[in-house]
């Protein structure tokens, strides 16, 4: 079913309206005939749900799998982000959710999902689903109780400190200013050493209360006598409470911006990296060393596909819009923070990425490719069909007259013809072999089928299917290791070897001698046919190799020459991981040598 | 001498009248069956000696019918084969054909095989558990263990022995090289492929003396056989 644009998003929660938001949107993906992706948002507070909302949960994602979606968890603290950074990530156009994620309950309250999600991704078509539900699925943890007490601590410890100072101050005979003095320095270092607002709140609130207490008149008593008390008090309280606000800005914008300086360094880090990564797999390395040097966990990329899940891990797909190029498992089950799970995303984008360049280039130079074997194939085409003509008009033609009336014509010229119309579909057929070597050699990808040969078996083959003018010049044949075993596949190499015998044979006029040799050297098998004819000059000798080059030789009968020979013998030559080359003779004539790779043999007996 | 009874499968008509017209020339008997199942149907009625079978037939792959008919009778089957892959021949020499002819061939080629499958068949009529082999002027003495060539005891290695008398057996016959090496290492590995190209060119050297008489034939990339030597 040929897919559209659109990508529906349905959230899964453990409310008990999810059901039918998820029905919902999975009729809406049927009626555009799109995808459909379920996603669960799990947050830090997914260990504290109740046992029956995870089983609810559990029960929402097996009805979305059911319903044809694709289910997929993303980890995160932010809800309304991790919705909108994997929307993104993954082209989704509509985002289905329910209308209590969408209703403020006090004019007051914080933004709703729905209003951060406007406002993070602002492309998006949100629909909103009437629910019942009012319950909200999560709420925000509660500091943990351990940094909690720690702080506490801290928070009465500096207090302490700064009464027993103040206590020595007062017996010296320091005012009261000095004293209130180094209470609100007791209350900035609270606000620096600890990272909860509630004790530099307390500390403040302290500090007025023991300062009341022991330092004003009357001591020991929070009884003020004097006028200007109060405002003291209250300038005291303010001041503390705006330097602890300070203080605590100052400490999260200092965490803030050395992991934002974290962020780039990794990012630009693994933007370098990527652009020196030459091919897929060392994009896919690039993923794994730089999640590793984030996370410190043990990290399995799996290129092209969807990674299985395996016990306690975290799966990440690395996408451009709807195209996968692979995923990432995180092993552990505890989800990541916030701040390293953007990271996390931003590399496994920008891995994507660079592995949809990778891949576009790579499809623009197989079309340039594609496009030049088409241009070939063309040509063949044209070449073919134009050389093919002329053989059959004489085949048809002979055998045209001979049915018509042969009795009238003598027998030497009825011989004739008949010779004709062999000679010619003998050619056609030579054509015809090598036409099938040139497609086995494109379509199998130079997928051969080599096994040791001798090569004077191949020799004495190939001999037996050269021309019948082969009787008109002397062909010797010399192996130097009668022994000599090749690997390759025989029937092209015979076809190789029958092109170069009928090049020689047409190239030279009648009475040349022809030599056929082999020999070994080192590891390789040395064919060569040289010939004692006019040779070639030198500025042939490179192009003789193209496909459909006919050279200039007067000698050569224009219409048998499909220029095919040599440019597929080339071919069939290297295929093998040989070398074809022609040189000149000496006194004169040509010789045309390849090699093959030879076999060593260890006889059994 | 009575001319056999001969079997032409083949779908095209007009290859099939060039058979036919070759065969009628040199006062061979003949029937024709255009599909698999008229040959199968034609080979049990009629008991031909020969049977020419094309492998590209409309309703049964050609080896399949070859497959069928080797399951009842030992009955001579040519194959003749458009495929220019040596694998399809191959398949079907290992099925059980005897020999085989690429399309195009010629009337003196196809003829000469028959000759020579003939002369196979009345050998084994004749011959069938001879212990003495004769062909041209070479001798194999099975029981002895010994081969002659012109009366003069051939030094054959153990391997080369056993290769010329798996091909004297079955004189006439295209033996793959599968099943060669299988006959003598049981295996047919790339170094075994490798030792009987060896093997077979030193037998064919000490056999093969005199350049005018050969005993072997080599059909590249496919086997060997051993002609018959009037």
């Amino acid at each position: 079913m040929e897919q559209s644009a659109e990508h529906i998003l349905a959230c899964l929660s453990p409310a008990p309206s999810n059901a039918r938001i998820i029905r919902t949107a999975a009729t809406m993906a049927q009626a555009f005939g799109c995808r459909f992706t379920a996603l669960f948002v799990r947050t830090p507070g997914y260990v504290n749900l109740a046992q029956e909302d995870k089983t609810r949960l559990r029960q929402h994602t097996l009805l979305a799998q059911g319903l044809g979606a694709t289910v997929e968890t993303v980890f995160g603290d932010d809800v309304s982000y991790q919705i909108a950074e994997y929307a993104r990530l993954s082209g989704v156009t509509k985002i289905v959710i329910g209308r209590s994620a969408a209703r403020r309950k006090h004019p007051w309250s914080k933004p709703t999902l729905t209003e951060k999600l406007i406002t993070i991704a602002p492309g998006m078509d949100i629909h909103i689903i009437p629910d019942a539900s009012t319950t909200p699925t999560y709420r925000p943890l509660p500091p943990k109780p351990r940094f909690l007490l720690r702080d506490l601590g801290i928070t009465a410890a500096l207090l302490a400190l700064a009464t027993v100072l103040s206590y020595v101050f007062s017996q010296v005979g320091f005012t009261e200013a000095n004293i209130m003095a180094i209470y609100l320095l007791a209350v900035l270092l609270t606000s620096v050493a600890t990272s909860t607002r509630i004790s530099y709140i307390l500390s403040a609130l302290g500090s007025v209360l023991v300062f009341n207490y022991c330092f004003t008149t009357p001591r020991l008593s929070l009884r003020v006598y004097e006028h200007g008390a109060p405002m003291t008090f209250l300038i005291l309280i303010v001041a503390a409470l705006m330097m602890g606000t300070l203080t605590d800005k100052l400490k999260s914008q200092v965490t803030q911006s050395t992991r934002a300086a974290y962020r780039t360094n990794l990012l630009l880090e693994t933007s370098q990296m990527l652009q020196k990564a030459q091919s897929e797999d060392a994009i896919f390395q690039v993923a794994r060393s730089q999640l590793y040097k984030l996370l410190n966990r043990q990290i399995t990329v799996c290129p092209g596909e969807d990674i299985p899940a395996e016990g306690d891990s975290l799966r990440y797909p690395i996408r451009v819009n709807d195209r996968l190029y692979g995923s990432v498992r995180i092993a552990g089950a505890e989800p990541l923070e916030a701040f390293e799970s953007s990271i996390l995303l931003s590399i496994l984008g920008e891995c994507a990425l660079v592995l949809e360049n990778s891949r576009n280039t790579r499809e623009k130079e197989e079309a340039k490719l594609l496009a030049q074997n088409e241009q070939l194939r063309a040509n063949l085409l044209r070449s073919i069909s134009h050389d093919l003509r002329t053989p059959l008009t004489a085949i048809s033609g002979n055998a045209g007259i001979l049915l018509s009336g042969s009795d009238s014509l003598p027998p030497d010229t009825r011989h004739q013809m008949y010779s004709d119309i062999y000679d010619d579909a003998q050619w056609l057929y030579n054509l015809v072999e090598n036409l099938l070597a040139v497609t086995r050699i494109e379509e199998g990808r130079m997928k051969l089928r080599t096994q040791p040969q001798l090569a004077q078996e191949l020799v004495a083959e190939a001999m037996q299917h050269i021309s019948r003018k082969k009787s008109e010049h002397t062909i010797t044949v010399i192996h130097q290791d009668e022994l000599l075993l090749a690997r390759c596949d025989a029937r092209l190499i015979v076809q190789v070897l029958i092109n170069l015998l009928d090049n020689a044979i047409k190239y030279t006029p009648a009475g040349s001698a022809i030599a056929v040799s082999t020999c070994r050297q080192g590891e390789t098998a040395v064919f060569s046919v040289a010939d004692d004819g006019p040779g070639i000059p030198d500025a042939e000798k490179s192009r003789i190799f193209q496909m459909f080059y006919t050279g200039s030789n007067p000698i050569a009968d224009s219409r048998r020459s499909l220029g095919l020979g040599l440019s597929l013998c080339r071919s069939i030559v290297v295929a093998h991981g040989g070398r074809m080359e022609v040189d000149d003779n000496s006194p004169r004539g040509t010789v045309f040598t390849f090699t093959l790779p030879a076999q060593e043999v260890m006889l059994h007996e | 001498m009575n001319k056999p009874l001969l079997l032409v499968v083949e779908d095209d008509a007009t290859v099939r009248n060039l058979i036919c017209t070759a065969l009628k020339a040199n006062d061979y008997r003949y029937l024709t069956a255009p599909n698999g199942e008229t040959a199968l149907s034609h080979a049990a009625a009629s008991q031909p000696d020969i049977i020419l079978l094309d492998l590209g037939l409309p309703d049964l792959d050609g080896v399949e019918v070859i497959r069928r008919i080797r399951s009842w009778s030992l009955m001579p089957i040519i194959v003749i084969s458009a495929r220019s892959e040596d694998a399809d021949k191959i398949a079907a020499l290992d099925a059980g054909a005897d020999d085989y002819l690429t399309k195009p061939f010629s009337v003196a080629e196809l003829l000469a095989r028959l000759r020579a499958t003939q002369r196979r068949l009345s050998a084994l009529q004749g011959s069938a558990a001879e212990a003495v082999f004769r062909n041209g002027k070479l001798t194999i003495d099975f029981g002895a263990g010994c081969a002659y060539l012109d009366g003069q005891e051939l030094k054959l290695t153990p391997t080369e022995y056993k290769l010329l008398c798996l091909l004297a057996r079955d004189a006439g016959k295209v033996l793959t090289h599968t099943y060669l090496t299988g006959k003598i290492w049981g295996s047919s590995w790339e170094s075994d492929m490798a030792s009987l190209r060896v093997h077979m060119a030193t037998l064919r050297k000490k056999l093969e003396k005199d350049p005018d008489t050969q005993y072997i034939q080599t059909h590249i990339g496919i086997g060997y056989r051993m002609l018959k030597v009037e």
